[in-house]
């Protein structure tokens, strides 16, 4: 049972192997496949892979895992199978390199298949040759515009920097969906050909959908149904909240946020106002501070849920935001509901010190005593 | 050489449409001279009689004379909605052995809705071809845009059995737009409400040099110029009984001569304010003497009773906007198309709700088709530089045996699109997965519609957790669900079983197919 089988792999296209060398392969070593033979772990198994060319290549390889399948009843010995995984020792960098360059050199000089993947493989591959040329040269294109897209990350395939706006995502998203879109090439009534601009439209759809999550999460940009816009007015209220003096001018005319009705805090004169210099989340949480110092819990509430909106990621400001929530709540004599936010709180940031000041007291006195809590934001 | 046609199948009347030589759309006229054929088949007791001549039915045998099959198409016979239709059908409906609606003719024999579309369908073939002198072998169909993918099935197996190839579902709204010739004016941003014989579509659709881009689509399926009839001849049964002192409210006959009274009272009353509606014999009395009607309606009765139904189309309207993320100032023009749309007191509602005076069409019934025509022309190169982008109407989710519905792919995706789930053995050598498909979002199976049920088979023999299955679910252009299934570390294809599946198989529609084919020779 331990002697050396030899497992014949044939691969009649270059694309098989391309599919062999890099989906079929686990961790670039690990390949699993029915056998049908009996084995056990640890015997050695020699894999001859035969390209296209008609050559064979082998490598060496053992087994490291094997489940048997037991012969249903009924059935004769031998279509007993079992399941192996093998791990190929002899599978060296060098013979990977060798087997790339052939199928690299056979692949200039062959039309190339449809079906890089196994995503696009189909039944009935279409064959290239029965097309009239222009649709062969189309073909072509279109499918090494394919195989290269399938390799390229998101913004690549949409052809944009990693750090590109709203605007610049939608405009060449358009552009890509204006080039390869399945209805440009009805007319010409060639399924392969629609098949690939159907793919071909299908990943920049995705691409679009992905770079769009991710705008939208980093805060760069709003949708809404499919469309993707730069966020207009997230910082709307910002002059508002460090004019330190209270006197507001007239209102800048930048585009109001209109969905935060309640996000732009009114300019309550205050000394304890922090200064105008500070940016960022610490002046929304300064502020904040100071408001519920002044007992004014409901609009700190109100500056925190406009802050997150600019600063979704920020740790402090989501716990404060909870702290508010919580004060809210014990003005209304809620203690459960205080309890939960200041654990919400210590939940998004051990580091808030309020949170843990304020759930000693609430635990200590309830709601009573709400006057005394304004001191810990002082 | 074989044709395309443009075809706007509707609830109440279809239309055929085509694109000249010289370029100019043109409507063909049936047989009638008439630009629209009534969605009307009579199953007469030698055989099949569709369109204008199958009006016959309708006072003769109208539980054999079938009008709105759209509106049964591939839906579930235990719907809300179809039960409460079922109640004021002339005709009978059948629940088929897949939970499908279906049709239960007189003489026992039970037909599929996709079937009388397939022979409405061949009507309207037969009408272009006759104007042609060639055969027409496809077509592009125009659906309501809420259509789920059953319907979206069923709409292409109507097609199949008429002997036609759907190149293209086209939505209502996005036809319509099209056909009202938004590609060639200034880049604009519509609003498009289609208010047909059964059904209301809403579009938000954006149009930005030659790019059509469907922001958003909603609709409701039952709401219509049908509807409209229907609310009147309650309002005139109640009449009748407290006038004559009879109650017709279970004569199919006399509900059905009343139906026919009340649209054309309808109709006229969109420029008249007032008409006069009579009926020679509404029903008999017992004695045998026939009961005659007539009674004078005017316009603001006509808008009392149908009030209701008319509010009822605001709510899409700023389903619409809201999906898109519109307000009401950012539309720059409300298109208005259907039959329905004629009536004063639906252009008031639609004005109050947008605040602002919707577009007048001239042809509001025969642009969608127009639309339609355009597209053929458009997917065969004739009309250059034209592009539509579409959206998924709703969402689908994929469940298996223990877990909730999870969202494969979100309302409005941009389609074709494509997205994967991957599903593992949950046992040692677990020969199959089996999963289902809904389309909705909701967590919840009852809230979504199921779409159907397979099976991963054959997967290899290994621990439990081992075998990954990828799961792919493609979305395209038409919006019909395509699945795919491989092993995910070896990139195998995988064998999807059907278990269930909403619509009809594929043997029926072929057999429905070779039978129509056959009676037409």
């Amino acid at each position: 049972m331990n002697q050396a089988r030899t497992l014949h792999v044939r691969c009649s296209t270059w694309d098989q192997v391309d599919v062999f060398t890099t989906r079929k392969l686990r961790k670039g070593k690990l390949l699993s496949m029915k056998v049908p033979f009996e084995t056990i772990a640890g015997a050695r198994v020699t894999l001859g892979l035969e390209l296209p060319n008609q050559l064979v290549v082998a490598i060496d390889g053992v087994v490291q895992r094997a489940s048997p399948i037991a012969a249903e009843p009924g059935k004769i010995e031998s279509s007993a199978r079992t399941w192996i995984e093998i791990e190929l020792t002899g599978l060296t960098d060098d013979v990977m390199a060798r087997i790339r360059t052939m199928a690299s050199e056979e692949a200039d000089q062959h039309t190339p298949q449809l079906g890089a993947t196994p995503g696009v493989r189909r039944k009935t591959a279409p064959v290239v040759d029965d097309l009239p040329a222009d649709e062969k040269a189309l073909f072509q294109h279109l499918s090494g515009e394919l195989r290269r897209l399938r390799a390229a990350a998101v913004h690549d395939v949409l052809g944009v920097a990693s750090d590109a706006d709203a605007v610049q995502v939608r405009t060449s998203w358009k552009n890509l969906v204006r080039r390869h879109h399945p209805d440009l090439v009805a007319r010409r009534n060639a399924p392969a050909i629609s098949h690939l601009a159907e793919e071909l439209t299908i990943l920049s759809n995705r691409a679009y959908d992905r770079l769009r999550a991710a705008l939208v999460a980093e805060g760069r940009g709003t949708i809404v149904g499919p469309t993707l816009s730069a966020p207009a007015g997230w910082l709307v209220g910002f002059d508002d909240i460090a004019s330190g003096d209270g006197s507001v001018g007239p209102r800048p005319s930048q585009p109001r946020l209109q969905h935060v009705p309640d996000a732009t805090p009114k300019p309550r004169t205050s000394p304890t106002l922090p200064p105008t210099n500070i940016q960022g989340g610490e002046a929304f949480e300064q502020r904040a501070r100071v408001m519920l110092g002044q007992g004014q819990a409901q609009e700190a509430r109100e500056v925190l849920a406009a802050a997150l909106v600019v600063y979704p990621r920020s740790k402090s400001l989501r716990s404060l935001y909870y702290v508010a929530t919580a004060m809210v709540a014990l003005q209304d004599g809620e203690v459960m509901l205080a309890i939960s936010q200041l654990e919400n709180a210590l939940a998004h940031h051990e580091g808030c010190h309020e949170a843990a000041l304020l759930l000693d007291h609430v635990k200590k006195f309830g709601a009573d005593r709400n006057q005394d809590l304004v001191r810990i934001f002082l | 050489m074989s044709r395309a046609v443009g075809i706007d199948l509707g609830t109440t009347n279809s239309v055929v449409a085509l694109i000249d030589k010289d370029g100019a759309p043109r409507i063909l006229t049936t047989e009638e001279g008439s630009t629209t054929m009534p969605s009307l088949v009579w199953y007469a007791s030698n055989g099949p009689v569709v369109g204008e001549r199958a009006r016959a039915g309708l006072d003769h045998s109208p539980d054999c004379t079938i009008f709105g099959a759209k509106r049964l198409l591939g839906r579930r016979f235990d719907h809300p909605e179809i039960r409460r239709l079922a109640r004021t059908l002339p005709f009978e409906l059948t629940e088929a052995p897949n939970g499908d609606t279906w049709i239960q003719l007189a003489a026992g024999r039970a037909i599929a809705p996709e079937e009388v579309c397939g022979l409405i369908l061949r009507e309207l073939r037969r009408t272009a071809e006759a104007f042609l002198h060639e055969p027409v072998t496809s077509a592009v169909i125009t659906i309501p845009a809420w259509y789920d993918a059953a319907q979206r099935q069923a709409t292409k197996d109507a097609a199949q059995i008429a002997g036609l190839t759907v190149l293209r579902l086209l939505s209502e709204p996005t036809a319509a737009a099209l056909g009202h010739g938004a590609h060639r004016g200034a880049d604009r941003r519509f609003l498009v409400c289609d208010l047909g014989g059964g059904t209301f579509d809403v579009a938000t659709v954006d149009v930005d040099a030659g790019v059509f881009e469907v922001l958003a689509t909603t609709g409701d399926p039952f709401l219509g110029g049908d509807d409209l009839d229907r609310a009147i001849v309650e309002h005139l049964v109640r009449d009748v009984r407290q006038a004559r002192g009879i109650d017709i409210s279970g004569d199919a006959i006399a509900i059905e001569r009343l139906r026919l009274a009340a649209q054309r009272a309808k109709h006229e009353l969109s420029d008249a304010e007032r008409t006069k509606l009579a009926i020679q014999e509404l029903a008999q009395l017992p004695s045998g003497r026939g009961v005659e009607y007539s009674r004078v309606i005017r316009r603001d009765e006509l808008e009392l009773w149908t009030s209701p139904l008319v509010r009822k189309i605001e709510a899409p309207m700023l389903e619409a906007l809201s999906r898109a993320g519109r307000r009401r100032e950012d539309v720059e023009e409300v298109l208005l198309v259907g039959g329905s749309t004629r009536m004063p007191a639906v252009r008031k509602e639609v004005e109050r709700v947008m605040g602002q005076e919707p577009a007048t069409l001239r042809n509001p019934e025969e642009v969608v088709a127009i639309g339609a025509a355009l597209e053929v022309a458009r997917l065969d190169g004739t009309i250059e530089g034209v592009l539509l982008i579409d959206v998924a109407a709703r969402g689908l989710s994929m469940s298996t045996v223990e877990s909730e519905c999870e969202m494969v792919i979100a309302q409005s995706s941009i389609v074709p699109t494509r997205e994967h789930r991957l599903l593992a053995t949950r046992s040692e050598n677990q020969p199959r997965i089996e999963f289902d498909l809904w389309e909705g979002e909701s967590p919840d199976p009852a809230r979504n519609r199921h779409l159907g049920r397979y099976a991963v088979v054959d997967l290899p023999l290994a621990p439990a957790g081992d075998v990954l299955v990828l799961v792919e679910v493609t979305l395209d252009t038409d919006g019909v669900v395509r699945l795919s299934a491989s092993e995910l570390v070896s990139g195998e294809r995988l064998t999807l079983e059907q278990i269930f599946h909403a619509g009809l198989t594929r043997a029926e529609v072929s057999r429905l197919a070779k039978q129509v084919a056959e009676a037409e020779t």
